[in-house]
């Protein structure tokens, strides 16, 4: 049917034509039927939607996650643009509407709850109740401490939650690992803010790569 | 034998075991803003590491959060 149309043509039919069973057959094609049943029956909770949260949620996007529920304050500002994924025409928008925005791009079919509020140890049991894993994705050490304590504390969900991606290199020190049956950790544990370590997106997304396939693996592996 | 402690799967002894989950994080120079503390199993809010006593033969996890994300 497309044989001698111009290949961008043919291109551009599939962007805007990928309905919902195509989507989901280019997914079952990638990752098998089993795989796919499984990423699509969970949610996750993205806590914070800067430089680890927009980069986690792209990866879950992209690979079919069923729904994000997304919580975020801020807005979109130029000092973002160096690792979050959001555009220069986003400036000064919230981001969790930009960010919701750009995953609806990567995939139309994804269910997301985004909360526009800062959140706080009152707060998060709901906002994440249906939510079996949450990833931290703070900027500031006490509230990472903050959302880890609260998480445990109390509630039943898993918390992925990062210390220590600053700087550049060394991509290798950045490790997951299982602090207990409730908590993984991924870092390097000691390059932050604190010690002058600016942050730069190739060692954020490392980072929020290794948060995102944990979570892979926790929906896949889990018993 | 000297006290010990636990602290994230390695003993440590102490002439003497230092008295709360705050004195400890104090010797060990941490900022008790940025850690998450597991005592025995259970988790310690960050206003109750003042009241929290230790005592020989502890298992304590810390988690430590440096900034970035």
């Amino acid at each position: 049917m497309y044989k001698n149309a111009p290949p961008f043509k043919a291109v551009r039919f599939f962007m805007t034509k990928l309905n919902y069973e195509q989507f989901e057959a280019m997914l079952i094609e990638r990752h098998g039927e089993s795989v796919h049943e499984k990423l699509k029956s969970v949610t996750v909770g993205i806590a914070g939607a800067g430089g680890l949260g927009s980069n986690v949620a792209f990866s879950l996007a992209r690979i079919g996650i069923g729904k994000l529920v997304i919580a975020d304050f801020d807005i979109v500002e130029p000092s973002n643009l160096n690792r979050q994924q959001y555009f220069v025409e986003q400036l000064g928008r919230k981001k969790v509407e930009a960010l919701t925005e750009n995953l609806l791009k990567i995939n139309p079919y994804l269910k997301i709850e985004s909360h526009c509020l800062k959140l706080d140890a009152d707060n998060i049991p709901s906002i994440f109740k249906d939510c079996p894993i949450i990833a931290e994705c703070f900027d500031k050490a006490d509230q990472k401490q903050m959302i880890v304590e609260t998480v445990l504390a109390k509630t039943k969900s898993i918390i992925v939650a990062v210390s220590g991606l600053g700087g550049y290199g060394k991509s290798n020190e950045i490790k997951t690992k299982k602090v207990s049956n409730r908590t993984i950790l991924v870092g390097d544990d000691h390059r932050g803010l604190e010690s002058g370590f600016s942050l730069m997106a190739p060692r954020v997304a490392i980072a929020a790569g290794h948060q995102a396939n944990a979570i892979v693996e926790l929906i896949l592996e889990k018993q | 034998m000297m006290p010990t402690l636990k602290i994230n799967g390695e003993d440590k002894n102490f002439e003497n075991v230092p008295s709360t989950l705050k004195n400890l994080l104090e010797i060990l120079k941490v900022d008790e803003a940025t850690v998450v503390a597991e005592v025995n199993g259970n988790i310690i809010p960050r206003n109750s590491f003042n009241n929290t006593a230790l005592h020989d033969g502890f298992k304590i996890e810390l988690i430590r959060f440096v900034g970035g994300g």
